[in-house]
């Protein structure tokens, strides 16, 4: 396979992992955010998906609808959905023989939703909740597309280490930004608090069947780092990512191949074998920042060693 | 009933060919079309016109136009009324297009060794020279299998008495052929099953028939030879042809910082190492293929590129250098390049052509501006074109001292005033002027052409320039099986 096209394959795959971790973050902020409870603010999601300013992050973190059109419509935020669905329709517009014609109208209709110029006005006029339910279902037609039609080559590998490469990352962020909102504190007992980033990531119903009594910080964070049945923790992505790497061994790389492998293996396990008290005792936010600049690594090493064409 | 309405207002200039009408009868070629319009009410109709237009967006058969950086998606307009192409007049078409095409051929391989038709005087050498696409680089080497031009898309047009012209002779790197192929799609959608009931023959071998050429072109004697698709990048206008013929063919679609040349063989960069390349069908101009044998500048090709082509080690489709057979000045000796290599009479006509290069010839045509077409020898697409019955004394007058200044570049042809097909426009039939360009393949075992091409609409009302480029539009092509 031509290293642009794996490239443009990669970047295609975690621009669309990404859309759809700032969309389900966004229903739900934006739920919390209805249901008025007292201390609500856009803040950590600005500080996890943004650029924006400590001042104009503060300006906008109690409107509503002034950070959705930002987070969704807005040329100028480089991390705006209307902007990552166009570079991710643009890589995959480069590699269209390489990918199912299925996929590739899916993507372009994408697309072609979050540019019309409804979803602008019924942002800011109409149930924004509608809004995003149009476009996360867009999301989800691109998985499905992707999991039918597919062939289970060489770049459905490289799309699938693009995609848990960068859940990896966001879950990663998304717990560091939310325990740095309360100050790592532990204590603090606000459900409503862990219920909402629960079900920002489809992990509430998990929880509930899981633990009893209540909410706790402790069990949230299990779940999220630890659970190799939550497919969006921290092991789930990074056992993804590893398994996906093996398919694309190959005697006529094996060096580079063996590089990234290890690379791999050890963020593994340094996942698979740490407990939340060690996480802790680590500090959450070292223990985070250690895995996302693993990670980080990784892409770089893939950009070297398959990427490169230039 | 109301589409009944919609065929009687349908004007027929009586100077002019139409497609559909003739002196008020619709030719049979049309009837099981114009049957099948009348079953239908205008709603219906801009519903299938709608659905069109859907369809084409969503599979992003489009073209992006960047203005204030920010692209725009457009389609190309498409028009929901087929050309229909009768048996005999296909066969006529195919006749004659094949007979040009191996005379083009023999002419390339001649004028780029021996140069008999060159010292016989059939063609002037000094046409030859004066031909920017004449590329000594391409001098007494020979390409495999003879074959120079593997692709041709040649344009027809009609005069007002019904018989076909050729316009053009594109051989370099002829566009549209995925249209051809779209519009079918589209066809099939908004009308179910009106091409099985009117038999119309199949358009869908096109891409196996490339592929096949292309595979038997490979120089490493190998069962499965690397092909590839060399195009330009995604922000060409043909961009979306390019990714639906290497979708189609299922061969790799590169782009010239995908390829690397050493020791005289090219390689694509894979995430597996280098892989030897065998085939490109290239997409690129022959002036921005290899930075170190044409245009320096050029960020679309690949450095060494012309070296591997010179030893054999990899095929180039088309080949390099065949601009000097289709310059716009050359193409008044074709029918005399028939006579010489064939010893046939052409089948298909020439639209008369006058050189401005010959004093004689520029004086009568300053004499008869407006009966004329003047056209720049090496430009395409319908750029620096003046149409003589519409231009003002001003532009006339500009255009003339232009000329002067390097008359070569320039020909003049007569204003052949195109035939018309109906267009459904407004929520009527109106006629448009159309042309037609076949698309005709030619490998180790001949010159095929399959059944269709495409037919490109001058959409305004009286115009007669056709290109995309100057806001023109297309029809699905049909080829009667009886």
């Amino acid at each position: 396979m031509l290293s642009r096209v794996a490239d443009s394959l990669y970047w295609m795959s975690r621009y669309l992992e990404r859309t759809d971790g700032i969309l389900r973050m966004l229903k739900i902020n934006y739920a919390s955010s209805q249901d008025d409870i007292q201390e609500f603010s856009w803040k950590p999601v600005l500080r996890t998906f943004t650029y924006l300013d400590e001042e104009r992050a503060n300006a906008i973190s109690r409107h509503s609808r002034e950070v959705l059109q930002y987070m969704i419509t807005d040329k100028e935020n480089a991390n705006s959905v209307l902007n990552i669905i166009t570079h991710a329709r643009e890589s995959a517009r480069s590699v269209q023989d390489h990918i199912t014609k299925e996929l590739w109208q899916c993507l372009n209709d994408f697309y072609h939703t979050v540019r019309d110029e409804r979803i602008v006005r019924e942002l800011y006029k109409d149930d924004p909740v509608t809004i995003l339910d149009i476009l996360i279902r867009q999301g989800l037609l691109y998985y499905g597309t992707m999991d039918v039609t597919m062939s289970r080559g060489e770049g459905y590998s490289f799309i699938n280490i693009g995609k848990f490469l960068e859940r990896g990352v966001q879950s990663a962020d998304i717990l560091d930004v939310k325990f740095r909102d309360v100050n790592y504190d532990f204590k603090k007992t606000d459900t409503t608090y862990w219920k909402y980033l629960l079900l920002s990531i489809s992990g509430y119903e998990l929880y509930l069947k899981t633990y009893r009594g209540g909410f706790d910080a402790r069990n949230v964070l299990e779940q999220i780092v630890l659970n190799g049945d939550f497919p969006r923790s921290v092991i789930y992505s990074v056992n993804h990512l590893h398994s996906s790497f093996q398919r694309i061994k190959s005697e006529r790389n094996a060096e580079s191949f063996k590089k990234i492998d290890f690379m791999i293996g050890k963020v593994r396990s340094k996942v698979k074998f740490s407990t939340v008290e060690a996480i802790m005792q680590q500090g959450l936010h070292a223990y985070f920042n250690g895995i996302k600049e693993d990670l980080y690594e990784v892409g770089n090493a893939l950009n070297q060693n398959y990427f490169a064409y230039i | 009933m109301q589409t009944n309405e919609l065929l009687n207002s349908y004007y027929v200039d009586p100077n002019t060919w139409d497609e559909m009408y003739r002196e008020l009868f619709v030719r049979e070629q049309y009837k099981g079309v114009v049957d099948f319009m009348q079953q239908m009410n205008i709603d219906e109709l801009n519903k299938k016109e709608e659905l069109a237009k859907r369809l084409f967006m969503s599979q992003g058969i489009t073209f992006t136009v960047y203005s204030s950086g920010e692209g725009i998606e457009k389609i190309f307009p498409f028009d929901i009324i087929p050309r229909i192409i009768t048996a005999a007049e296909w066969k006529y078409i195919e006749d004659g297009i094949r007979q040009r095409l191996k005379a083009l051929n023999l002419f390339l391989k001649d004028v780029y060794n021996s140069q008999f038709i060159l010292k016989d005087g059939i063609v002037p050498i000094e046409m030859i020279h004066s031909c920017p696409h004449y590329l000594r680089e391409m001098h007494g080497f020979h390409v495999p299998h003879d074959i120079y031009v593997h692709i041709a898309g040649i344009d027809l047009i009609r005069n007002n008495d019904g018989s076909f012209y050729i316009l053009e002779d594109n051989l370099r790197t002829p566009s549209g052929v995925s249209y051809m192929l779209e519009n079918r799609e589209i066809t099939k959608r908004i009308f179910p099953d009106l091409l099985p009931r009117n038999n119309v023959r199949s358009v869908i071998e096109y891409p196996n028939i490339l592929h096949k050429n292309l595979v038997s072109l490979s120089p490493r004697q190998t069962a499965n030879p690397t092909i590839v698709l060399l195009t330009p990048g995604i922000y060409n206008s043909a961009y979306f042809e390019h990714t639906t013929l290497a979708r189609l063919m299922g061969v790799e679609l590169v782009e010239g910082r995908d390829l690397v040349v050493d020791n005289h063989r090219v390689f694509m960069k894979t995430t597996a190492g280098l892989q030897q390349v065998d085939v490109i069908y290239r997409r690129v101009d022959d002036d921005f293929l290899d930075p170190l044998v044409f245009n320096p500048d050029s960020m679309l090709g690949v450095a060494g590129i012309m070296s591997a082509y010179r030893k054999g080690n990899v095929a180039i489709v088309n080949a390099i250098g065949n601009g000097v057979a289709d310059d716009k000045a050359i193409y008044t000796y074709v029918p005399d390049m028939i006579r010489y290599y064939l010893n046939e009479e052409p089948i298909l006509k020439n639209v008369p052509t006058y050189q401005l290069g010959g004093e004689d010839e520029r004086k009568y045509v300053f004499a008869n501006m407006n009966k004329m077409v003047v056209k720049k020898t090496n430009e395409s697409g319908g750029y620096g074109m003046l149409m003589g019955h519409t231009a003002t004394e001003e532009e006339i007058a500009r255009y003339q001292s232009e000329i002067l200044k390097d008359p070569r570049q320039y020909i003049a042809q007569p204003i052949i005033s195109l035939s018309t097909a109906p267009c459904y426009m407004n929520g009527k039939l109106q006629p448009r002027r159309v042309d037609l360009r076949p698309y005709a393949l030619c490998g180790p075992e001949g010159i095929q052409i399959v059944p269709g091409g495409l037919t490109r609409v001058a959409l305004r009302e009286g115009s007669l320039v056709v290109n995309s480029s100057q806001g023109g539009g297309s029809k699905d092509t049909w080829v009667l099986a009886t």
